[in-house]
């Protein structure tokens, strides 16, 4: 008889080991494991099919057991177990990507405070204090907390839905895409919202994302790949990873093209080189600092015209760009390895 | 796209061609509604004793009861339920009474005392019947077919065709009462009510995108519908009440009693309330729940027994309509407000057990309800 003795650190809110999830024949997430601890914000970062909301799901109790395998624990407690869900549901929040799905519109902003905290059991003048707090911090104008929803902005409506996900005080939050159909300006302040959130109430946040600018005020950033987690830790160290620790020469050529480009990966110690718009490239080299004048004077020996230049350090959006390329360049090599391999063996 | 949402498409296609069978069927069955037999019972007082004033001898007349009885069983406008001998049985009038209390029957045909002897003397025969009037436009077609056994009896007996037909209306609204508002009111309740009930909650499920979000609360399934339940029976409660207290500002009559003409509208409603919840636990879409709606609802009409009497249908449609709430509305409400029956009866107890396993099957549908949020 086998007996698995877990022990739990008490800073730990959620443990992922080996979680594989499968839907029938269908493979969907292969071996992550993950720890986050008390107060960290975790963005979950891939493209469409990644597996991001499937391991959130398994996480928030939504997928029946049989269809995963794994250690998981969330705030010390196992979602295997269907008689722990209540107590999990308990102390998890969850904001989902599109309003609609999380405010009553014809109901009043406290009406549905009142609606949600009664599902948790809290008392409604409780319930409503902890509310003004919310609506304060979020800057919720007082004068639309007793007007209907639908009467609201749409980043009213968005930060009020993020109220409601906090309004029983949840060790673990779970943001399903926060900055999707915000324009760019509001993007930036929804994350300092959830930043503000995040530091005011120690609350661990989980942000599923599509939108790379929103690792800024992630601890960790989890990148997923066709069910498999290609990388977690925080984001500068996933930057400082790359080829020269994650610096980068940013040079404008004028009149740029793939002859020119070739020409110039020909010099040596460079490890990476990005065409990141019309006439502007991106290089990461080896001994960066001492191979950087060398790099300049071969773009002019080979008379290419250099109309602008500056060294940068990547930013998430990069590391995500390159990580994924490599991931995908590597997949490529293995399946034209196998077509070879097919090809002798006939 | 069309294969997208194949629900539709097979309401949309499949739904309409079945309501104009439904209604071919129904029409061809109207013909035949005419020559349905009303269902009768016959109550007789005569006996072969004359009395006589000086003294009391055994008739040595013919007895006419037994040829009437053959007449009316030769009549195709009747049916003869039962014959009661009121000389033996003492209280067939009320046994026979409660018939059409409770709708087995809509005539007693009552010979009288010295029925026999009357007519062997040649004196005019004498009938007497007691009509369902609860049913106004009944009432008329319950005395032609009286008529028909009359005009075959005396066929069949050579009989001087001198005969008294007396008609005696049960259940009639009073005078000082406004029958035409009774007898609108009274049809007009049960379809306002279920098709109100269904209404109400069509949509509750289908259109209440939140619901999503709070299954990711500690709240069960279970205790969300069921919430769903009790607001809607409030809601009900007060409408019901409501439409009592109008129908009685209007001078309604009630035979029966007020609550139990309360607790008829109630379950009513619930039951069609409890049809909306199982249409939108059903439904994938506000769409497919809006057009299911309207294809039970038709056919809920149609089978209601109002157009076309139940009894008229084939079996088959037949089974189908005694578990449809809606033909137990008239029946259940008629006999409360016109013949003061109580709200117990087959009727209630049907709706009752619809009702409840609407309610069963509600909860697994949407226990089994898929949802992400």
């Amino acid at each position: 008889m086998r007996c698995d003795i877990v022990i739990h650190d008490n800073d730990l809110m959620v443990e992922v080991k080996d979680l594989n999830v499968s839907f029938g024949k269908k493979h969907i997430v292969h071996d992550v494991s993950f720890d986050v601890k008390k107060g960290e914000i975790i963005g979950m970062f891939g493209i469409s099919g990644a597996g991001k909301t499937t391991i959130i799901r398994v996480l928030t109790c939504q997928i029946e057991k049989k269809n995963w395998e794994g250690r998981v624990y969330i705030t010390g407690l196992n979602p295997e177990n269907k008689k722990e869900h209540s107590k999990i549901l308990s102390n998890i929040g969850y904001v989902p990507q599109l309003e609609e799905l999380n405010l009553y519109y014809e109901l009043s902003p406290f009406a549905n405070v009142d609606i949600f905290a009664s599902t948790y059991g809290k008392e409604k003048r409780e319930a409503r204090r902890i509310a003004e707090r919310f609506f304060s911090i979020l800057d919720i104008p007082e004068d639309t907390w007793n007007k209907r929803v639908k009467q609201m902005s749409g980043g009213e409506k968005k930060r009020l839905s993020m109220a409601i996900g906090l309004i029983h005080n949840p060790g673990v939050l779970f943001l399903d895409e926060p900055t999707t159909g915000v324009d760019a300006s509001k993007r930036y302040q929804i994350l300092s919202y959830l930043k503000k959130l995040n530091q005011k109430l120690q609350t661990t946040m989980f942000i599923i994302t599509h939108d790379l600018e929103a690792a800024l005020i992630c601890d960790k950033a989890a990148i997923l790949r066709k069910g498999r987690m290609l990388d977690f830790d925080s984001p500068k160290t996933l930057i400082r990873s790359l080829p020269s620790e994650g610096n980068i020469a940013r040079i404008t050529i004028e009149n740029l093209n793939e002859k020119i480009i070739e020409s110039i990966k020909k010099f040596q110690p460079i490890k990476k080189l990005l065409r990141v718009g019309n006439d502007v490239i991106e290089i990461m080299m080896n001994d960066f600092d001492s191979n950087l004048p060398k790099l300049i004077q071969s773009i002019i020996d080979k008379q290419a015209n250099i109309t602008g230049m500056s060294r940068d350090l990547a930013s998430f959006r990069r590391y995500f760009q390159i990580r994924v390329q490599e991931e995908e360049e590597k997949e490529l090599d293995l399946y034209s390895n196998e077509n070879i391999a097919i090809g002798v063996s006939e | 796209m069309l294969w997208t949402d194949k629900f539709n498409l097979f309401i949309a296609l499949v739904v309409p061609p079945l309501i104009v069978a439904l209604l071919g069927i129904l029409g061809n069955l109207s013909s035949d509604v005419e020559v349905s037999p009303i269902k009768c019972v016959l109550v007789s007082y005569d006996s072969d004793t004359f009395i006589n004033e000086n003294n009391f001898t055994e008739s040595k007349l013919d007895d006419f009861q037994l040829p009437y009885i053959n007449a009316v069983n030769d009549s195709d406008l009747l049916n003869l339920i039962r014959f009661y001998n009121a000389s033996k049985e003492i209280y067939a009038m009320e046994m026979a009474r409660e018939q059409l209390i409770q709708k087995q029957i809509e005539i007693i045909i009552t010979i009288p005392v010295d029925f026999s002897e009357l007519i062997d003397w040649g004196y005019p025969g004498l009938i007497d019947c007691i009509v369902d009037s609860s049913d106004p436009t009944q009432i008329q077609t319950s005395l032609n077919a009286v008529f028909d056994s009359i005009k075959i009896f005396i066929n069949d007996n050579n009989l001087t065709p001198e005969f008294e037909l007396t008609g005696f209306e049960e259940f009639s609204i009073p005078g000082n009462y406004n029958a035409k508002f009774n007898n609108s009111i009274v049809m007009a309740l049960s379809f306002m009510v279920i098709g109100v009930g269904m209404v109400l909650t069509i949509l509750v499920i289908v259109q209440e995108k939140p619901i999503a979000r709070l299954l990711l609360t500690p709240v069960k399934r279970s205790e969300i519908l069921s919430a769903k339940y009790i607001t809607y029976t409030l809601v009900l409660v007060i409408q019901n009440i409501s439409l009592v207290a109008t129908a009685l500002s209007f001078n309604l009559y009630i035979a029966g009693s007020v609550f139990d003409l309360f607790l008829a509208l109630f379950i009513l409603g619930f039951s069609g309330l409890s049809l909306g919840i199982f249409i939108s636990s059903n439904s994938k879409t506000k769409t497919e729940a809006n057009q299911l709606f309207f294809a039970v609802f038709l056919v809920l009409v149609l089978l209601s027994g109002t157009f076309i009497p139940i009894s008229a249908m084939p079996i088959y449609l037949q089974a189908i309509a005694y578990i449809l709430p809606l033909s137990h509305g008239d029946p259940l409400i008629r006999g409360i407000i016109t013949k003061g029956k109580s709200i117990f009866g087959f009727d209630f107890y049907v709706l009752l057990i619809v009702s409840i396993i609407l309610i069963i099957l509600s909860f697994i549908l949407f226990k089994r309800r898929k949802y992400e949020v």
